[in-house]
C-alpha cells in the first residue's frame, strides 16, 4: 500500500514493512533507512522478536468439541447427495486419516476439524475448494515457496510419481507463488499456486482417470469461483476467489506459455 | 438447473463451507476481545447464527474477513452490554489518538533488547495483550493471530487503513514497552 502521508514516520512504517504492506518503492526506502540507522533496525528486531515470539509462543486456544458440534448444528447435518454415497462422506475415518499423515505440516485444529467433517458433495470442485481453503488457513499456502519454476518442479520430483508443467506467469499477471502437494480422491497430486495481485490461485493437475472417477461439480461454490480443463492426459484445476473472467485469462496464460 | 426450493439445504451447505473452516479464527478473535472461553463461545455462537441468516449476503471475497468481521461485531454488542468501560476507552483512545496523529510522530526511542523480546515466556505475553485497550488488542489480534492484512482489517473494525498501521504499531509498542519493564534488572532507569 502507499501509507497516507501524515503517517510516513519511519517507525510506522517499519511495521508496515515487516507486514509486507508496503509498495516497491517505500519498501526499498525503508530499507534504505534501516541500513543507516541503527535506532530504527533495533526497533525493527524488537519488532521481529515480538512477532516471532507471538506466533511460536502465545498458547491456541481450540474452542470445544461440544461447542464445535453446537455451531456445527446451524448448518445442518450433511444431508446425503448421490455424489457422497461412494466417496468420503460414507468413510470419514479413512479419508481423514489419508488427510491427516499426508497433511500433517498444514494441520492446526481448525484445519484438522474441517478435514474430519468433508462437505456434503465430493465433487472433484469441492475437494480442490477444500485444499484451497485448507491451504489458505495455514501459515503458509505452499509447502515450496519460490517464483522460480526452475525451483519448484524439482521439489515436486520425488514426492509425487510425476512432476507438473511449471511454468511462471508473472508477466501475463500471474506470478509463481509456489506449490503444495494435495489430496484428491485419496490420490497427492501437485498443486501450483500463482498469485493475482492480492490473491491466491490453486492449480492442480489430477491424472484423468482420478478426474473420471468424480463429478466434476459446480463452477461456483461459496463465492470461489473453479476452472477446469485437460491437456495432455492431465485434468486441470483452478480454483480461486478472483472474478470468473480473471480465472479465464489464467488458464489461456497457462495453456499457452512454454516451460 | 436446480430450483431456488431447496433455499435452506443451500443456506446449510454455504454456511458449512463460508462459516465453518474459519471457525477456529472466530474462537480466537472472540476470547481475545471477552477474555475468556464461556463468553467467547456466546459471542461466537451469536456470531455464527447472525453469519446464517445473512449468509446469501455474503459477497463471495473473503469468508474469514466476512465471518471475523461479524465475530467482532457480536463482541462489540457483547461489550457494550457486559463490559461497558471496555468500550468507554475506544472513543477516549481516539481522541488521543486525533491528536497524537496532529503531533510530533513517534520516536523509536531505547526499548529493550530484541533478544530479550524473543525470551518473553507464554503466560507474561499473553497477560500483555489481555491487558491492550480493545482497539489495539483487536487490531494486534486480527493481524498476528488471524493472519487479516491492513485492508481487511480496516473493513473489520470500520477505521481508515492509516489508523490501522497506527494502532498496530502502537500495540506492538506497548507490549514492547511491558515486556521490557517486567523484566527485572534489566529496565533503564
Amino acid at each position: 500500500m502507499t501509507p497516507p502521508s501524515d503517517h510516513d514516520d519511519p517507525s510506522l512504517l517499519v511495521h508496515a514493512y515487516l507486514d509486507g504492506e508496503l509498495d516497491p518503492a517505500h519498501a526499498l526506502e525503508v530499507e534504505r533507512r534501516l541500513a543507516a540507522d541503527p535506532a530504527l533496525a533495533a526497533e525493527r528486531d524488537r519488532v521481529e522478536a515480538l512477532r516471532g515470539a507471538i506466533r511460536d509462543r502465545l498458547p491456541r486456544e481450540a474452542p470445544s468439541p461440544d461447542f464445535m458440534r453446537r455451531i456445527e448444528a446451524i448448518g445442518g447435518s450433511a444431508p446425503a447427495s448421490p455424489h457422497s454415497v461412494t466417496h468420503a462422506a460414507s468413510q470419514p475415518s479413512w479419508r481423514a486419516l489419508a488427510a491427516s499423515v499426508l497433511l500433517a505440516a498444514f494441520l492446526g485444529s481448525g484445519a484438522t476439524w474441517f478435514v474430519l467433517h468433508p462437505g456434503p458433495a465430493e465433487t472433484t470442485a469441492d475437494l480442490v475448494l477444500a485444499n484451497h481453503l485448507r491451504a489458505l488457513m495455514a501459515p503458509q499456502p505452499i509447502d515450496v515457496a519460490s517464483s522460480d519454476h526452475h525451483t519448484v518442479k524439482p521439489w515436486f520430483n520425488g514426492r509425487i510419481p510425476e512432476a507438473p508443467r511449471v511454468v511462471d506467469l508473472a508477466s501475463e499477471g500471474f506470478p509463481l507463488v509456489g506449490g503444495r502437494i494435495d489430496v484428491i480422491g485419496r490420490v497427492p497430486v501437485p498443486t501450483l499456486v500463482y498469485r493475482r495481485r492480492q490473491h491466491l490461485i490453486s492449480l492442480t493437475a489430477l491424472p484423468a482417470q482420478v478426474a473420471a472417477s468424480l463429478a466434476a461439480g459446480p463452477r461456483t461454490i461459496a463465492g470461489y469461483n473453479t476452472l477446469s480443463w485437460t491437456d495432455n492426459g492431465l485434468a486441470y484445476w483452478a480454483v480461486s476467489d478472483v472474478a470468473a473472467a480473471d480465472l479465464d485469462a489464467f488458464e489461456k496464460a497457462f495453456r499457452e506459455a512454454t516451460p | 438447473m436446480e430450483s431456488q426450493g431447496s433455499g435452506q439445504e443451500d443456506d446449510q451447505a454455504r454456511f458449512r463451507s463460508v462459516v465453518l473452516p474459519h471457525l477456529a479464527d472466530a474462537y480466537t478473535l472472540a476470547r481475545w476481545l471477552t477474555g475468556n472461553r464461556t463468553d467467547a463461545e456466546d459471542v461466537v455462537q451469536e456470531a455464527c447464527l447472525r453469519a446464517f441468516r445473512g449468509i446469501r449476503g455474503f459477497a463471495g471475497v473473503n469468508a474469514r474477513a466476512w465471518l471475523l468481521t461479524i465475530v467482532r461485531n457480536a463482541a462489540f454488542s457483547w461489550l457494550g452490554k457486559n463490559r461497558p468501560a471496555a468500550l468507554v476507552m475506544v472513543d477516549d483512545l481516539e481522541a488521543v489518538e486525533q491528536r497524537q496523529a496532529g503531533g510530533s510522530a513517534m520516536e523509536p526511542d531505547a526499548g529493550p533488547e530484541a533478544s530479550l523480546i524473543a525470551k518473553v515466556d507464554a503466560a507474561q505475553l499473553e497477560k500483555a495483550i489481555a491487558e491492550l485497550p480493545v482497539p489495539f488488542r483487536e487490531t494486534l489480534v486480527l493481524r498476528e493471530v488471524a493472519g487479516l492484512d491492513y485492508r481487511e482489517i480496516a473493513e473489520a473494525t470500520k477505521v481508515p487503513i492509516g489508523t490501522v498501521m497506527s494502532r498496530l504499531a502502537r500495540a506492538r509498542q506497548r507490549l514492547i514497552a511491558k515486556i521490557g519493564m517486567s523484566e527485572p534488572g534489566t529496565n533503564e532507569p
